[in-house]
């Protein structure tokens, strides 16, 4: 997974440096991120894509022709056509993670992945990007998740910085605390 | 030899002594000069025995008394080897004796020694062991104590979790973001 992450980077590192020499870092991550919805979400094309026995060209071609048909410009045919070509198409998600980054530290802002219990409103987001935002510094980009499995409350994650203020952890904290006595 | 002469002259003294008494009736012996003659026959057989008899009788009387006295000193030399030997074997016997109570001792102290060290040894060994076992013991103790602990915090988190659950409506999930939202602040 780590040798993944560090090839995604390269990648992704290589596209942005394109990308903003075009002064277009973000509408290259949006097509990106599209590609990859049609890549992950296409079992057939995942297969192809990813299948080693099938030829570099053919898989160049198909990814270059999915792209295409996902409205993307040429650059991101490009690339994603290179990508299919060298056998990494099953890293795109990380490829999309890693520009997603590099575009965000350009533009000072992070990414908060929350999973809630129940679907916060859009007070809350606001309230809570806000006081996100005077803690880091940033500009917070808010994903929330919800998640059933959550008793109440919310885990915020930005970056290596985890915030756990759901119930569970409350609980969790409470069973060491009583465990140890 | 002496006492042969006494005898002899006894009886020249009493013989002729018998032939005066007998002279009035007829004795024995008459006296004239035939008891010179016989006085004289007398003296030749009593050399004659003496030579013959009583020289060869008192050299063997002798012999038998060199014979007896040597038997005698050999019987007294084997009786003082008796004796020193016995003395010997008596010291022998004593050094032996003296040499097994010594030994005895010596074996009799060892093993004294010897039981004090197992007894010792033993003694240790049960400490250990109770040390050990009284270890054990408190380790078990304190896991059991752990597990149960343990078990009944799971079980009463577990029924908190149900019971949160259930009791949540969306008020209090409200509320609860709301919590969390304001301690985001102390994060750093």
């Amino acid at each position: 997974m780590r040798s993944h992450e560090r090839t995604a980077r390269r990648y992704a590192k290589a596209l942005y440096d394109v990308a903003r020499e075009a002064g277009a870092t973000e509408s290259i991550g949006r097509e990106l991120e599209q590609v990859s919805v049609v890549f992950t979400g296409d079992a057939g094309a995942h297969d192809v894509l990813t299948r080693p026995w099938i030829k570099p060209a053919d898989r160049r071609g198909v990814a270059m022709a999915i792209a295409q048909k996902a409205g993307t410009g040429k650059l991101v045919q490009d690339f994603v056509g290179l990508v299919a070509e060298r056998g990494r198409a099953d890293h795109l998600p990380e490829i999309v993670g890693a520009y997603r980054t590099l575009v965000d530290d350009e533009l000072g802002r992070a990414r908060a992945q929350v999973r809630t219990a129940v679907a916060l409103t859009d007070g809350e987001k606001r309230e809570l990007s806000g006081k996100l935002e005077h803690a880091l510094g940033k500009r917070i980009i808010l994903e929330e998740q919800v998640d059933a499995t959550l008793l109440g409350g919310f885990i915020a994650q930005v970056g290596s910085l985890i915030f756990d203020g759901s119930l569970d952890g409350q609980l969790a904290r409470m069973r060491q605390r009583l465990a140890r006595g | 030899m002496i006492r042969v002469l006494a005898i002899a002259a006894l009886l020249l003294g009493v013989v002729p002594a018998a032939a005066l008494a007998s002279e009035g009736g007829g004795g024995l012996i008459n006296l004239d000069r035939s008891i010179i003659i016989q006085g004289i026959n007398f003296l030749l057989l009593l050399l004659i025995l003496g030579k013959l008899l009583y020289k060869p009788l008192l050299a063997k009387m002798e012999e038998r008394t060199q014979a007896i006295r040597k038997s005698l000193e050999e019987a007294q030399a084997a009786r003082a080897d008796a004796q020193r030997e016995r003395e010997e074997h008596a010291s022998k016997l004593q050094a032996a004796y003296a040499e097994a109570q010594a030994i005895r001792a010596t074996a009799l102290k060892e093993a004294a020694e010897e039981q004090r060290r197992l007894v010792e040894g033993a003694r240790a060994e049960a400490g250990r062991l109770v040390e050990s076992a009284r270890s054990e013991m408190a380790q078990e103790v304190t896991r059991a104590r752990q597990a149960l602990r343990q078990e009944v915090v799971d079980l009463a988190i577990t029924a908190a979790e149900r019971l949160i659950r259930k009791s949540l409506r969306d008020e209090d999930h409200r509320r609860i973001v709301q919590d969390a939202i304001g301690r985001v602040d102390k994060v750093n």
